[in-house]
């Protein structure tokens, strides 16, 4: 049997693509040798997973990209097992340990795999690119870890879209990222929320120079704080906050500088081009058109919402945001977004913590911002009993020097 | 595993209702509910106890009991502690 396989038109063939301070193309990249496909091809930088790209767009094969540290021995294992080939960032191949014709066209993503095991989850580059039409010229930061949807969301709209380039950011260059992006006229930049509090944390005037009109959130729950803190170093730029995972793909998408999305895009009439919106108890519940391979009809997303006025908030997952004080359910979400709104903060993360007596606490890990003076757990204490129910005041507070950051720019709340 | 000395639990038991806004009196017989000394101030007592001695306080050993006054509370952690 022979199996036609599917390219894609590279319309954005001739963008920008910076990587290591080259200014490049995505066409004058440079050429991986001939890769096998199926293939999982593990990265330990972001101009090979481009260059990995740009073959499986041009040669229409089957193609895992990720980064090394991310897959570990035994998911190599299953990998191979399932049909990979596995090359590794120095060019060695493992191949396959089954034979089996390759879905032509078809890219794999791991799911986070921030509870369990990563997933794989089945796109295309057509299923990936969910930003299409005409696009104002741009030049994309790209600071995601490679293979990741946040990630792959930028890298098909630079090489499906006119006028889109990319500046890559390399895990070593996330300090300093933002003089890299000045120094490149960056423009449109997305990141978690953990990645921009970072760095205004660490140089609210660095992140100024940085010609920015799009700003994007996601990947975390986004408090309004962040916004806030965002649209005062950039009065001008739009921001947006996306709701997007590798299941459902980018399913909300916010630009009136609010957390949370209207109540009224709830239970809408269905629309063929339109995510359908639910909630099931407090889970959001989503019907996507960019959704992964088989996962057709309403996605139980396992995030956990609140209502708030005429708003939805996602606070967090519910398997891990709900913390049970002595029978009073509290929302870490919650919690950490009040903690976060005390000018103090520069960043918060909220869990439970076994206790005496009422099985559960709210504990807490801090940062403050070093710019407004020293703070207390006391001071914290007072502004959160100010505005939660007594259980949900975190009452142990640990002070951290820095924020902690995982491969995935996602703080581990 | 070390102790953490009676005194010590008292000026953790001060913090605990000096972040509540509340002090504590120097009178073991100070009654907890006059003083509004909760459930969760004690659990977290207890945390900072564990904070201190770097380990966990074992409640299943001695049964809860009656515990009314700051001098109940400070026993209380004691045996725990000897538990």
């Amino acid at each position: 049997m022979t199996t036609k396989r599917r390219t894609t038109a590279l319309i954005g063939d001739d963008n920008t693509v910076v990587v290591a301070g080259k200014r490049l193309t995505w066409r004058t990249l440079h050429k991986l040798p001939q890769l096998p496909s199926p293939a999982a091809v593990l990265v330990d930088n972001g101009a090979d997973a481009l260059a990995a790209v740009r073959h499986h767009a041009v040669h229409g094969t089957e193609l895992l990209v990720a980064t090394a540290s991310r897959v570990d021995d035994r998911l190599r294992e299953e990998l191979g097992e399932s049909g990979f080939a596995i090359v590794l960032p120095d060019g060695e191949v493992t191949p396959a340990k089954l034979k089996r014709v390759e879905e032509s066209g078809r890219a794999w993503l791991l799911t986070s795999g921030s509870t369990g095991r990563p997933k794989r989850i089945g796109h295309t580059l057509e299923s990936l690119t969910t930003v299409t039409g005409d696009q104002p010229a741009r030049t994309w930061l790209l600071p995601y870890s490679p293979g990741t949807y946040a990630w792959w969301q930028i890298v098909t709209l630079s090489l499906t879209q006119a006028d889109q380039g990319v500046v890559v950011i390399e895990p070593h260059e996330l300090e300093t990222w933002p003089a890299i992006a000045a120094e490149h006229g960056v423009t449109a930049a997305s990141g978690t929320p953990t990645f921009w509090r970072q760095a205004i944390y660490r140089d609210s005037d660095a992140l100024a120079a940085v010609p920015l009109e799009q700003i994007t959130l996601g990947g975390e729950p986004v408090d309004q704080a962040i916004l806030d803190q965002l649209r005062e170093v950039f009065p001008k730029a739009r921001i947006s906050w996306i709701y997007a995972s590798s299941e459902v793909g980018a399913s909300i998408v916010v630009h009136d500088g609010k957390a949370g999305f209207p109540k009224a895009w709830l239970d809408r009439e269905p629309q063929p081009d339109r995510p359908a919106l639910s909630v099931d108890g407090d889970e959001l519940v989503i019907r996507s058109p960019h959704h992964g391979a088989g996962l057709v009809g309403a996605v139980h997303t396992g995030d956990r919402v609140e209502f708030d006025g005429d708003r939805v908030l996602i606070t967090g997952r519910l398997d891990t945001d709900e913390i049970n004080v002595g029978g009073s359910k509290v929302s870490a979400g919650v919690v950490r977004n009040v903690l976060m709104g005390h000018p103090g903060v520069a960043w918060a993360r909220v869990f439970a913590r076994k206790a005496p007596l009422v099985g559960r606490m709210v504990a807490a890990e801090v940062v403050p911002n070093p710019a407004l003076g020293p703070i207390t757990d006391a001071d914290l204490v007072q502004w959160c009993s100010s505005r939660l129910p007594d259980y949900g005041v975190p009452r142990r507070i640990r002070f951290l020097d820095e924020i902690p950051q995982k491969e995935t720019l996602k703080s581990d709340v | 595993m070390g102790l953490v000395e009676r005194d010590k639990v008292r000026e953790l038991m001060g913090e605990v209702m000096k972040a509540q806004g509340r002090t504590l009196p120097s009178d073991d017989a100070a009654d907890l509910r006059e003083i509004g000394f909760r459930s969760l101030d004690f659990s977290e007592l207890a945390l900072r106890v564990e904070d201190e001695l770097g380990d966990e306080l074992n409640f299943d050993a001695p049964g809860l009991r009656r515990i009314t006054t700051v001098g109940d509370v400070l026993d209380f952690i004691e045996q725990l502690q000897t538990a």
